[in-house]
């Protein structure tokens, strides 16, 4: 290994990063743009979702059970209609997401505990909105209807303290409010960081497409000075992006930093070598741009989505997903960057990670300088 | 090294791929300080030739030896010591030519205290003085090819491979880089040149014709006319050449004189011809038959482009190919 060659490598590939638009704003912006993108549209929060009401008891209850349930920010009662085919309309025009139908008895019912005699209508067509919206009333009415228990019961003269009701309180450690952003923050990091190992698989590409690999071959630069100069500007390039991302999602999400950044940065630089290794491996077998490109979107990014525990849990995958998961270097860093981000541990609780990323770089790059030579000797 | 003066040899060298034989036994020498033409059509083994020389293609079958080091076992020894430029100018465009130059400088392992001066040398001979930051892109392609040629010489290499340096360059263009060639072997620098321009070759102080992966015919370029041409050339001189090769071939497919071939040659007719006062009377007689007028007819030395065509079209009938 000469360092000559290497750096002579090293510095042609940053001339390219500088030299070439495409390339630098697919490895110093495009990562961050997706961040941000992905987390603005995936981590939105369901807020003021409108509702009808149909009252066919117009009772005080159930007055005052109507004006508890919009008494949040996540229902707004957007009218109180007059009947069914109203309500069907205002859904069909999209006006509505939901319906609350009170029947005729619901606070004779209630009172005489027997239940609660309401109806709630959802737009099935955005399943989202109206799974929050029949949660968001349930647990409304849950409430409601127990205030209203502990009223009767404490009027019949029993004494509250002589129940003893399960309290079953769940509670959210690292991310107590639940805030899907909190999450999905530290979960993306891996996936943009894919974008790099992009531009590792073209920059190979390149050199065939442009025959400068030929030339490049009969050089003394040795294949593996060759692979390693083209991978190091790239991890560098990476690096940028690992310092910028926690800054703005400090700055603009208020995602928590709780753990120690400088090894944040080592347990990052691990992981683009073996994230960026992946994209040699492309670079070494697609001999054009637009097939590395492809292959880059099937092997790096879709299963960065899929499989790495980001958006759906692992334990959640069919087997062989499971397995497929355990060789992507992004369900390892998904576990550290949260890890790091929102519990705060480091290097010695995260240490068989930073040994399986190290161990998948090794086997990836060793895999491209293998293939490298037989392909081109 | 068991002979100082030659600087490559190759012995039974074959190449196959898969069912497709690229090159069939290429055997030849080249010596130190002469240029070496590898003269033949595209597609004729010409580039799987040079690639097996530099070790990026393992041969079949055969031997290597180059500054009499095997090929492709010992490769990285001679690597820092020859110089290649490949078919198309392998620059990186985005980069500008000091960019460029430096980094083949690096590659080849030129320490940085040597660097400005060599690439202010290498400038000067590419003659791109004052275009040192100037983006390759924007070069025409002559000053590129210069520009390939001076990246590829930086080390000061002992032996030069070029594939087709010329090809889709201007004739002028290819004047100057032929001077340069001469003044790179002045210094004593080997040269071996992939080229399918005839007049090429007649710069080349030995050649090799190579075809469908097979050297028909190879030495100086005097060794060649004399050896490998069998007979003469006729040349014609008339206005109306298309009518008499017409006449020519009408006259052959009737059974007259099969051996007869002719080919255009600028204005004139060139045939080839092993009994050729037989057949200038036979031509005179032929033309005088279908009304067309002869301003001359007379005996020639043959060109290398004459002698490049009959060797080809000998090898053809010979059969040697599948096609």
């Amino acid at each position: 290994m000469s360092f000559r060659h290497l750096w002579a490598v090293i510095r042609k590939e940053l001339l390219h990063i500088l030299r070439d638009r495409g390339t630098f704003l697919l490895v110093l912006v495009t990562p961050t743009l997706v961040l941000l993108l992905m987390t603005y549209s995936l981590a939105v929060k369901i807020q003021h979702v409108p509702i009808a009401l149909l009252d066919y008891d117009q009772s005080p209850t159930s007055r005052e059970f109507m004006h508890q349930i919009t008494a949040g920010d996540d229902l707004d009662l957007y009218e109180n209609a007059a009947s069914m085919e109203q309500i069907e309309d205002l859904l069909i025009k999209g006006k509505i997401k939901a319906a609350i139908i009170i029947g005729p008895e619901f606070s004779k019912d209630l009172l005489a505990m027997r239940g609660l005699s309401l109806q709630i209508i959802i737009d099935g067509t955005e399943p989202e909105t109206g799974g929050f919206a029949v949660d968001h009333i349930g647990w409304r009415a849950e409430s409601f209807a127990n205030d209203i228990l502990a009223d009767q019961i404490l009027t019949s003269g029993i004494s509250l303290d002589s129940l003893e009701p399960i309290d079953l309180r769940i509670r959210s450690w690292y991310n107590p409010s639940l805030e899907p952003r909190i999450d999905i923050v530290p979960g993306l990091l891996s996936i943009v960081l894919g974008f790099p190992a992009f531009s590792v698989a073209l920059t190979l590409a390149r050199e065939h497409e442009h025959s400068t690999m030929e030339q490049l071959l009969a050089t003394p630069i040795s294949r593996i000075e060759l692979l390693l100069g083209k991978m190091i500007p790239y991890i560098l390039a990476g690096m940028v992006n690992v310092i910028v991302i926690p800054l703005i999602a400090l700055a603009w999400f208020d995602v928590p930093f709780n753990g120690s950044f400088l090894e944040f940065l080592l347990l990052s630089a691990i992981f683009l070598f073996a994230e960026l290794s992946m994209g040699m491996v492309i670079g070494v077998f697609m001999k054009s741009q637009s097939a590395a490109l492809a292959l880059s979107f099937l092997v790096v990014l879709f299963p960065g989505f899929f499989l790495t525990g980001i958006f759906f849990p692992i334990a959640a995958l069919p087997e062989m997903a499971r397995m497929e998961s355990l060789f992507l270097p992004g369900t390892h860093y998904a576990i550290i960057t949260r890890g790091v981000f929102l519990t705060g541990i480091g290097m010695d609780t995260l240490w068989p990670y930073a040994i399986m990323l190290v161990i998948l770089g090794a086997a990836f790059t060793g895999t491209a300088a293998l293939f490298f030579k037989k392909k081109l000797a | 090294m068991k002979d100082n003066s030659i600087t490559i040899q190759t012995s039974g060298l074959v190449k196959k791929f898969g069912d497709f034989t690229a090159v069939n036994h290429i055997s030849f020498t080249v010596k130190k300080g002469e240029i070496f033409g590898f003269l033949g059509p595209n597609g004729s083994g010409k580039t799987t030739t040079i690639r097996m020389m530099l070790g990026l293609l393992p041969p079949t079958q055969g031997s290597i030896e180059v500054l009499g080091i095997p090929v492709p076992d010992l490769i990285t020894d001679i690597l820092p010591r020859i110089g290649y430029m490949s078919q198309q100018f392998s620059l990186y465009n985005d980069l500008t030519v000091a960019q460029n130059l430096e980094f083949y400088g690096q590659a080849y392992g030129l320490v940085p205290e040597n660097m400005g001066s060599v690439i202010r040398e290498a400038v000067e001979l590419s003659g791109l003085d004052g275009f040192e930051d100037t983006p390759t892109k924007d070069l025409s392609g002559g000053w590129r090819q210069r520009l390939a040629l001076s990246a590829a010489i930086l080390h000061r290499p002992e032996v030069l491979f070029l594939d087709e340096p010329t090809a889709g360059v201007d004739p002028i263009s290819r004047r100057l880089f032929w001077d340069l060639l001469y003044e790179l072997v002045a210094e004593g620098i080997t040269v071996f040149i992939t080229t399918h321009y005839m007049d090429e070759a007649e710069h080349c102080h030995r050649l090799a014709f190579i075809q469908h992966g097979e050297i028909i015919a190879q030495g100086t370029p005097t060794e060649i006319k004399r050896e490998a041409m069998i007979g003469d050339v006729l040349e014609i001189d008339t206005n109306q050449t298309e009518d008499l090769i017409k006449a020519i071939y009408e006259a052959r497919d009737n059974g007259d004189n099969r051996s007869l071939n002719a080919e255009l040659y600028g204005s004139l007719i060139h045939i080839f011809s092993t009994q050729p006062k037989q057949h200038t009377k036979y031509l005179q007689t032929l033309a005088k038959g279908a009304d067309i007028k002869i301003n001359s007819i007379s005996v020639i030395e043959p060109s290398l482009e004459d002698v490049f065509i009959a060797c080809m079209r000998d090898s053809d009938i010979g059969g040697n190919h599948e096609e």
